[in-house]
Order: C-alpha cells, then structure tokens, then sequence
C-alpha cells in the first residue's frame, strides 16, 4: 500500500500545516510519511502544493502520480489535472484547510479525537480548526482505505532544518548566527524558538558578511558556534572561511542548496554547490564537508561537525539543499550523536601568516612553510578520525555488479526506486575528506549509474578526481529544473539506463 | 627567602611584544600604541588581568598594533574588526574588547558594520586610526580623504566630498562619538573615559601619514571641545561641532576634538537574559558543560 496526496491552494491559505497535520496522525498511527514542499517566492496569492506520500512500508520520497487531489482553490484542479491516477479522489468545495483535514480522517476512518489531539497541539486558531474539521468529518461519507492503528514505538516525522537544529542543540551549540536566506531560513526560526529553554543564543545579523565574521570572534572564545546560509550568502563569507582555514578556527556552516547561479530560483531544489563548498576561499586549507541524505544523517552529521571542527580547528560544512530543508521524513530511531568537548580557548588568532611563539605577523621563509605544513599534516588525522563515521553507505543489493552512485537529498527517491531492482546504491555522506576506499566498489561495477539533481554531475567529477574512474555521460541521471526527483518517475530511469 | 618574596612580588605587567615595529620612523601609530599601551598597563596594575582584554585588528598599517600588543585576539581580516568584536563579546561578555582600525577598514571596505555597532550598543571600544589615506597599499585616497588630493591613481584628484564619521556615528545613534589628534596624551585621556562608558564607543583618531598624507598641520588647527564648555549631552551641539570639519584641511580650518557625544543607554549585552547570565556568573560560553 502506496499513496499519494496531493494538496494545493494559494499561498497562506494554510496547505502546509495541512498536510504536517495528516503526516503527523499517520505517523503515529504507525504508517511512514513523507511529505515535500513545493512553494513559490511570493507570500499571498500563487500556487503552492504539499505532496504527502504514506505507505506500510518505509519510504523517502514522493511519486508522480495522485491518489487523492486536496484543491483549496480552483487552480489546483487545473494544474495538477494531468497527475491524477484514474480512480483518484478530488477534494474541493472550500478555502479552509482544516475542513479538508476533517474529510481525510474520515476517508481513512480514522477516529476524529486524533485530530482533534493533533489540532490541540496546534494550539494556534484551535476554536476555528476543530469547527471546519468538524464539518468536514461529518459531510464526508466515504471510505478511502482503513487506518489502523499499528502501536510502532518511538517513531516521529521530522523535517531536514528541524534537524540541523535539534542535531546543533544535542551537539551543545552555545551560538547560532544567520541572516534570513531561503531555504536556509528555517533553522534560524527553529533555533530562535528554543532559545530560552535551551540557553543558547541566536542572533540575526546585518549581513552574511557579519555572520561569519562575528561566529569567528565567537568560535576563538571557545563557544560552540554554528552559522547557516544558503549559496549567495556563502559567497560572501567565503573570505572569512579563508581566514577560519589560515587562523585556524573552528566553526559548522550550515550550507542550503537552491538553484543558482545567481538568485536563481529562490525556492525551489538543487544539489548545483557541492564544488563550491569544495573550493570557496582563496589559498590552500583544509575543510570537511559533510552531505547527509535525509534528517536523521542530518542530525548525525552536525554532530560530527561540530566534532572535527572542534578536534581539528578547521570549518566544517554541513552541505544540505531545499528538497531535504523542508521535506518531512519518518523516522524509528534517534539519532547517534557524536559528544564534543570545547577545545578552543581565546589566544593570539591572526590572519596573516603568524609567528607561533608569540602570534605576530611574520613573512619568514622557514616559518611559513612550517606554518603550512603544520596545517596540512592535519590532513591524515582527519582522515582518521573521519574513518570512524559512516563516509559512505551502501544501500539495495550489496552484491549487484550494477551500482547507483549519488549523496545527499537524493537518497529517498533513489531508495524507493531501487525497492525490487537489482541495484546496489552508493551513498556518499563524507564530500571532504572523501572516502577513496570507494574505488573497489566501483571496480567491482559492471555498470555505474551517476544520479544527481545539478546539471554537469558534481560527485561524478569528484570521484573521477579521486578515484580516476569516470562514469560515462549516457549513464548520468540529472535533474536541474529545481524539483527532486519522484520515485515512480526516476525507476523508470533507472530501468533504462540498466538495459 | 628573600628571593621567594621577590618572585612572589607582582611585577608590573608590560604589554609589549618581542616583535620589532615596522611602521615609519616618527609614524603617529607609535603615539597610539603608547597611549593604548599605558592606560591598559595601569588597567592591569589597579587589578585587571591581562586575559580580561581582546584585541581585534583590521588591515593596514594600523592593524600592526596587534604585533606590538601582548593580549588574546586576533588580527582579522580588512574591514571586518566590528563583527569580529562583537563576536568575542558574545563568547564572553567579561571581556573588555578594544577594536582597532584604519579609516580603509572602518569608513570604506567595513562601513556597514560601523553603522550597526551604533545601533548594537554594544560594549566595545573602538579605535579608528584615520591617516585620510590608504597607506600600506601606497597611498591611494580613502572616504575621508580631502577634495582635490591627487596620487597615482586619481591623477585628476579627488572629486568626492569627504565622508563626515562623526556625523555618521551621531545619526546612527552610538552613544559615545569621540576624535582627538594622535598624541599620547590625547589617547590616554579618551581611552580612559572610553572604557568608563557602558556602551559602544567610536573614537577617531586624526594622524597623519608622513610618507603619503604629511599635512601636519593639523596640530594647530585642532582646539578641545571640552575647554570651549561643549555640552557632550547635548545632541544639537555635537552636530553642529561635527559640522565644523569636513575633512579638508584649508588654512582656516577648525578641528574640534574631544567627546563630541556621550550618552548611555541600555547595552546589546543587556538586551540578552543569556548574555546578562553570562555576566553574572563572569563565564564565557565556553565555560558552559552541556
């Protein structure tokens, strides 16, 4: 059992919170849920859809195809037409969303007291909500399929900024700096929220420039500081990363991929700033660049962030992208999180090329190259140490001679395409320091599949580098129009780049 | 016995580094760094800890002070000394930071961050060396240089009328506007009142370049604000005072120094329960176990 639901309407008519609410009952209920955000750079009015995918079975991602089409305008109908599956179900008729929750528990035949516990914990407009819910759950006479419940344990529905804030909290941030960039957003609010409780502090700044350089100012106190942004924010800290490599600084940047160059397409997805992250700064040093592949390696990998940096007082970078910043995920496990100790303490920092006895500028020969030597010798411990966590993982049939290659928000798609196929998938967590042991799996390849959602395929050419293996341009799976891939969709794919 | 009691005799802390000075001989930087270097030393002597000072220096000649400085702090990068301050007064807001800068650093590549710091409030000394030149890249002409300067680079002079800091600063609301002239004294004096005000405080301090911008005449043109019985609280009169300069030495030419404007107000640290707990505790983030 598999469905898709699409719900759509214009901005600020509530899709969002709609969809959460459905994901969250279904969840606990003991199903698994998935649910992406598909929204356009505008506050009021346009048109923006949830898609909330649920199955018995664990799953990652969304499919192309509609079971049930929730319209709170006349639009959605419109453009989502094409979509729908034959027998599919269309829910119109008003412009409150909660009325629609109330016919979907009803289509599910799940009891109204779960929304109304759900609706209850929404706090927000809750006299309202339960009336529309009401009417909704009484007019609808249907039966879509029964919702049981399944009593699973501990399982919970979290998106990626939740968790690279939840991950920060639990890695002891102390500091979080930002100014507001899409899809980077989220976690400032996330983060701002939880403040008090927490004690933490989290400031917004004037711009991505003072972030960076006030986290810097932070970190060399000995505060556990973390900063996020999203690509044109990055470049302009990338002259301040340059002096986190040169002063050896420690600090975790929260990278959100959208699609650029430039503004691009401001909300929508893109894996297009792997190189960047790779390469931002001027002159030679050492960074680690972590990709996780969906919230629960979010949290994980921010641990281990804040871990090497703290260790190896280098920046460190958590490379995410919209698809994973906002989309739901289930989950039945907590995450492993990496304990820190604070190791840095307020000295003499410098930017220029310093004496290390007494922390002045110098433009000694001999000292200069120690100096770098001494900053590149890091380089093997990292890897070390970089070796204990998961750098890659390998998913699907562990002896297939075909093999799917990918990182980061990929993951789900890919995982539910390659359900029943013969295909081992290879997923890369760690970007820097990169796993080389990689290359025997590759050897043992009969044929190599790249699936990436940016345009010239930015792992491929990394593992070309590494590895020296290159993947042919006809077995490359690129998506690069801002949407993630669809699981029915990319199988497809998948099928016949096998043949 | 005699000896123990000698090393436990606390010997006054000197600040100097062993780093040899590469500014110019006669640089107007040496009275800066006397003057810094004297008021902190008797900081230290009256019982503050050298650990409870952190410096932060931009790029240009002026940023040579964090060689010559014995404290914590780090020498960062042109234009972006204000954010680096702050970010050290948040990881421990016992600290008592001084910033220094070069009228490139403060009023050209950074100036963002100037206004914001007057906004922010936030308890941190801030020291612009302004030559009205862009010296270590060899003279080029910075915001505050005057009208008709030439160089290399702008043959045909300088056609932009000078920025007015002072003026910037009081719009912006910092609450402590100063400019004196680069001599020890002058220093001494400010920096000290400097460190008495709770808040943000914006000291210029006018000296010239002997290599690329050797007008000194400014030592004659130069009166206190304080003998003329200006009234520092008054917000009218400090701009009219700031009007009196606008950058371009001419003959006639007045140069009011002294606190133009000082009026306290609620602190950025203050603003913050996180912060003010930090405080009470005399911690930084650093000393929190999570």
């Amino acid at each position: 059992m598999k469905f898709n639901i699409l719900f759509g309407g214009k901005a600020g008519q509530g899709v969002n919170v709609l969809a959460e609410i459905l994901g969250k009952a279904l969840v606990k209920q003991g199903y698994y849920a998935f649910c992406s955000r598909d929204y356009q750079s505008l506050i009021r009015g346009g048109h923006n859809f949830n898609v909330l995918t649920f199955s018995n079975e664990p799953i990652a991602s969304n499919e192309g195809k509609i079971d049930i089409l929730v319209a709170l305008d006349e639009n959605t109908e419109k453009i989502h037409k094409k979509e729908l599956k034959k027998k599919a179900i269309i829910l119109k008729g008003s412009d409150d969303n909660m009325y629609y929750a109330g016919r979907l528990f009803k289509l599910f035949c799940m009891d109204f007291s779960i929304l109304d516990k759900e609706l209850k914990e929404l706090e927000k407009r809750y006299e309202e909500n339960i009336r529309e819910a009401k009417q909704g759950y009484n007019e609808e006479k249907r039966e879509f399929c029964k919702i049981l419940y399944k009593g699973k344990k501990n399982a919970y529905f979290l998106n990626g900024s939740q968790a690279i804030a939840q991950g920060a909290i639990k890695s002891g941030l102390d500091l979080y700096y930002s100014y507001p960039m899409t899809p980077s957003t989220p976690v400032l609010g996330e983060l701002a929220e939880k403040q008090q409780e927490k004690n933490i502090l989290v400031l917004q700044l004037e711009n991505e420039i003072a972030v960076i350089n006030v986290a810097v100012g932070s970190a060399i106190t000995g505060a556990k500081t973390m900063i996020g942004t999203s690509g044109g924010g990055f470049d302009l800290m990338t002259e301040a990363l340059s002096l986190c490599g040169m002063a050896e600084v420690p600090l975790v940047i929260y990278l959100a991929t959208r699609p650029g160059p430039s503004t691009g397409v401001p909300t929508y997805t893109s894996q297009g700033d792997l190189n960047l992250a790779r390469h931002a700064g001027h002159g030679e040093f050492l960074r680690i660049v972590l990709a996780p592949g969906d919230p629960l390696e979010t949290q994980e990998s921010v641990s281990q962030a804040f871990y090497l940096s703290q260790r190896f007082k280098i920046p460190c970078i958590i490379l995410g992208d919209k698809h994973l910043a906002e989309s739901f995920y289930t989950f039945e496990r907590e995450a492993k999180i990496t304990k820190t100790e604070k190791l840095t303490k307020l000295e003499r920092y410098n930017g220029y090329e310093k004496n290390p006895e007494t922390g002045s500028a110098t433009d000694v020969a001999k000292i200069i190259k120690k100096n770098v030597e001494a900053r590149l010798r890091k380089s093997e411990e990292i890897k070390k140490e970089a070796g204990k966590f998961s750098q890659y993982k390998i998913h699907g049939k562990k002896n297939s001679k075909n093999i799917i290659v990918s990182w980061g928000s990929t993951k789900g798609a890919i995982l539910d395409a390659i359900k029943d196929l013969d295909v081992k998938f290879i997923q890369v967590l760690y970007i820097e320091p990169f796993p080389r042991e990689i290359k025997k799996e590759f050897e043992k390849a009969k044929k190599i599949i790249l699936i990436e959602n940016n345009s010239t395929g930015q792992l491929g050419n990394l593992i070309s580098e590494k590895t020296g293996i290159f993947i042919q341009e006809k077995n490359k799976i690129l998506r690069y129009d801002g949407r993630p891939f669809l699981a029915d969709e990319l199988k497809k794919e998948i099928k016949r780049k096998m043949k | 016995m005699k000896i123990k009691k000698m090393l436990n005799k606390k010997m006054p802390t000197n600040l100097s580094t062993q780093t040899k000075p590469t500014w110019c001989p006669g640089c107007f930087n040496f009275q800066i760094l006397a003057g810094v270097k004297k008021v902190l030393e008797e900081e230290i002597a009256k019982g503050k800890k050298k650990e409870d000072f952190a410096i932060v220096t931009g790029i240009g000649c002026h940023g040579k002070i964090f060689d010559y400085l014995n404290l914590n702090g780090i020498n960062t990068l042109h234009g972006r000394v204000l954010p680096a301050c702050l970010g050290i007064k948040i990881g421990n807001p016992n600290l008592s930071v001084l910033g220094f800068a070069g009228d490139g650093d403060a009023y050209a590549e950074g100036i963002e961050h100037l206004i914001h710091a007057a906004r922010y409030n936030s308890d941190l000394k801030y020291i612009v060396h302004n030559n009205q030149i862009f010296a270590l890249t060899v003279g080029q002409p910075t915001p505050t240089t005057e009208l008709e300067f030439k160089d290399k680079t702008t043959p045909l002079g300088v056609k932009i009328l000078p920025l007015n800091p002072i003026k910037l600063m009081l719009a912006s609301g910092a609450s402590f506007v100063a400019r004196v002239f680069a001599d020890v004294k002058q220093i001494e004096n400010v920096l000290k009142k400097a460190l008495k005000h709770k808040g943000f405080a914006f000291i210029e301090v006018l000296q010239p370049c002997l290599i690329f911008h050797p007008d000194i005449s400014y030592k004659s043109k130069i009166y206190s604000l304080e003998k003329t019985g200006h009234n520092k609280t008054n917000f009218e009169q400090a701009w009219k005072k700031a009007e009196e300069f606008n950058y371009c030495l001419k003959e006639k030419t007045k140069i009011p120094t002294g606190i133009f404007y000082q009026k306290e107000r609620e602190t950025f640290e203050e603003k913050f329960p996180q912060l003010q707990n930090l405080k009470k505790k005399g911690i930084g983030w650093k000393d929190i176990r999570r």
